[in-house]
């Protein structure tokens, strides 16, 4: 099945969409990212290849990414920080009904009044259907290389 | 830092902040602590289930192997070549037959043996090794190891107590509440790094009123308030502490509701995360239990895990992860263990707010080696407490501390 090339650049629109509100900070907009039926996993490459399922961080419905924007938003205790996401090419296989993509990252983060670093580097493989006639996340998983995440990490990514 | 006396304050209740700051005390602790006569948690069973089986750990400073032989029995090894001290092993974990230096290929069996060296009788004639050169003596340096109940622990002194005296009765109680034979499931690690001294973090989980203040997602669902019935125990060294606490005391006298939500004007809005099953005899829902010196074993409701601590100089330490449910989990409850597992770790709904708060500790003691901080919360004394609100567990490991060090 082949993929046009509007669908290609709907799903990288998505991808550049989602990478855009995370480093605003709008928090709001990240679970209308998702599909109603979603699932979101952070997982450190180690666990993802070796087949264990630990996430760092790991949504499995909508409330569930609901439940956690609000407690990034209203109740975890961190300091003031800038994200930048840098993403990779695209990777997109799978059909028109559910596309298949993958797409590197980094993310920079930068704390106040202190260096610029690398929170994480890694990929996103991503499963991303049509819903209510807008591209959505069925399966969002970030797969970690960093061995030791400097800290914590704060938000999304 | 050098114009600063490194003497301790008089009394329980204040604790010097030099201590988290100094490079010359950190070395000091390396020999006494880590290198020294204590047992240090480095890893589970079930994470080298085979022979052959190996994962790379530390032990202060130092790169340790630690690798199941093919007799089933676990060796601590020091991943440092006997020869010229290359470092053996760079993979995490993996599995193999035999150690083998890519070098000068040196080659261990899995108990750090030396099995072969190259070239031993020389080549046509010429080279090789001495004639009194012994094999036996130039293995790899090993540690002693114990094994409880799934929890590997080892040492690198002759003068190390035997485990169960090391820990104490009351301590191996908590400790077997938890590992109490059962194989274990191994669920994933997570790593982070805190800029922040190694000790604050076991204060961290030895403070048993912060939670109360700084998790605010604790609070708002009552996993762990300081209303909570709880208590605070020692063993007789107040080096290793067991907190414990009961969640909605009056639910779990309903024997029947052993799966609970919380208060509906609280609820999330996928109860999920917090679906909680009671699984171990007893009231407690969450019991941490800092183990001196090097691991944190926790269970606050059904995640279960260890935190090993691995000091990086004075201003920071990593802290290691291992989640861990049971073999006989079914496949809810191991999915009820990995949903629960967001509170914790690097970015955990609880855990993340202690990542932030003790680099900023780190932070504001950095300039002040010649500061003190404050620890009599619930008075001066160093007895077990039946309630949460005190420092008490900090003021006694600082006593355990100053006999160790000598101060």
């Amino acid at each position: 099945m082949t993929i046009s090339p509007e669908q290609r650049s709907a799903v990288e629109d998505l991808i550049n969409a989602y990478a855009l509100a995370i480093d605003d900070n709008d928090l709001e907009s990240w679970p209308g990212f998702f599909a109603s039926d979603c699932l979101y996993k952070i997982i450190a490459k180690e666990n993802f290849d070796s087949g264990l399922p630990l996430g760092l961080l790991l949504c499995d419905s909508q409330g569930m990414l609901q439940d956690r924007m609000e407690a990034f938003s209203k109740l975890n205790v961190f300091g003031p920080r800038s994200w930048r996401h840098m993403l990779g090419a695209v990777h997109v296989t799978g059909s028109e009904d559910e596309t298949i993509t993958r797409t590197n990252f980094i993310i920079f983060e930068t704390l106040a009044g202190k260096d610029t670093h690398i929170l994480c580097a890694g990929e996103y493989r991503d499963i991303i259907i049509r819903e209510d006639d807008a591209l959505k996340f069925r399966e969002r998983l970030c797969v970690y290389d960093t061995t030791i995440i400097p800290n914590s990490i704060v938000r999304p990514i | 830092m050098s114009e600063t006396p490194l003497t301790w304050p008089e009394g329980n209740d204040r604790v010097p902040y030099w201590i988290y700051t100094d490079q010359e005390n950190y070395e000091r602790e390396l020999e006494k602590i880590f290198y020294g006569p204590v047992w240090n948690y480095v890893g589970l069973e079930c994470e080298i289930p085979n022979a052959g089986d190996f994962k790379r750990t530390q032990i202060g400073d130092q790169s340790i192997i630690v690798v199941r032989d093919a007799e089933g029995g676990i060796n601590a090894l020091v991943n440092r070549c006997a020869h010229r001290g290359v470092k053996l092993c760079e993979q995490d974990k993996g599995s193999f037959n035999e150690i083998m230096c890519p070098y000068h290929q040196w080659t261990y069996d899995l108990k750090g043996n030396l099995l072969g060296v190259p070239f031993y009788r020389g080549v046509k004639g010429n080279g090789g090794m001495p004639e009194d050169f012994s094999m036996a003596d130039n293995g790899l340096d090993k540690l002693k190891v114990h094994v409880r109940n799934g929890g590997i622990f080892a040492t690198m002194s002759d003068e190390t107590p035997p485990f169960e005296t090391y820990m104490g009765e009351r301590i191996l109680g908590y400790y077997d509440r938890e590992l109490d034979g059962r194989s274990l499931k191994l669920l994933g690690h997570s790593r982070q790094r805190i800029g922040a001294n190694w000790k604050l973090m076991l204060e961290n989980i030895k403070d048993t009123h912060h939670a109360s203040l700084l998790h605010v997602f604790f609070v708002t669902f009552g996993l762990f308030r300081v209303d909570n019935d709880s208590r605070v125990e020692m063993d007789d060294t107040g080096l290793h502490t067991a907190l414990s606490s009961i969640r909605g005391k009056q639910e779990l006298n309903d024997g029947t509701a052993q799966m609970r939500s919380f208060d509906s004007d609280l609820a999330l809005s996928d109860p999920n995360l917090l679906d909680v099953v009671r699984e171990f005899e007893g009231d407690q829902t969450v019991v941490m239990q800092t183990l001196w010196p090097n691991v944190i074993l926790q269970q606050q409701s059904n995640t279960l895990a260890t935190r090993q601590i691995v000091p990086k100089g004075p201003n920071a330490f990593e802290l290691h992860w291992t989640f861990f449910g049971y073999e006989d989990d079914d496949e809810e409850m191991t999915t009820r263990r990995l949903r629960q597992a967001n509170l914790m770790g690097p970015a955990g709904l609880v855990s993340l707010d202690d990542g932030q708060i003790l680099e900023r500790t780190q932070e504001g003691i950095l300039a002040h080696p010649d500061e003190q901080g404050v620890v009599e919360l619930g008075g001066r004394d160093t007895d077990d407490a039946d309630h949460m609100v005190t420092e008490v567990a900090l003021r006694a490991f600082y006593k355990g501390y100053r006999n160790v060090m000598g101060l």
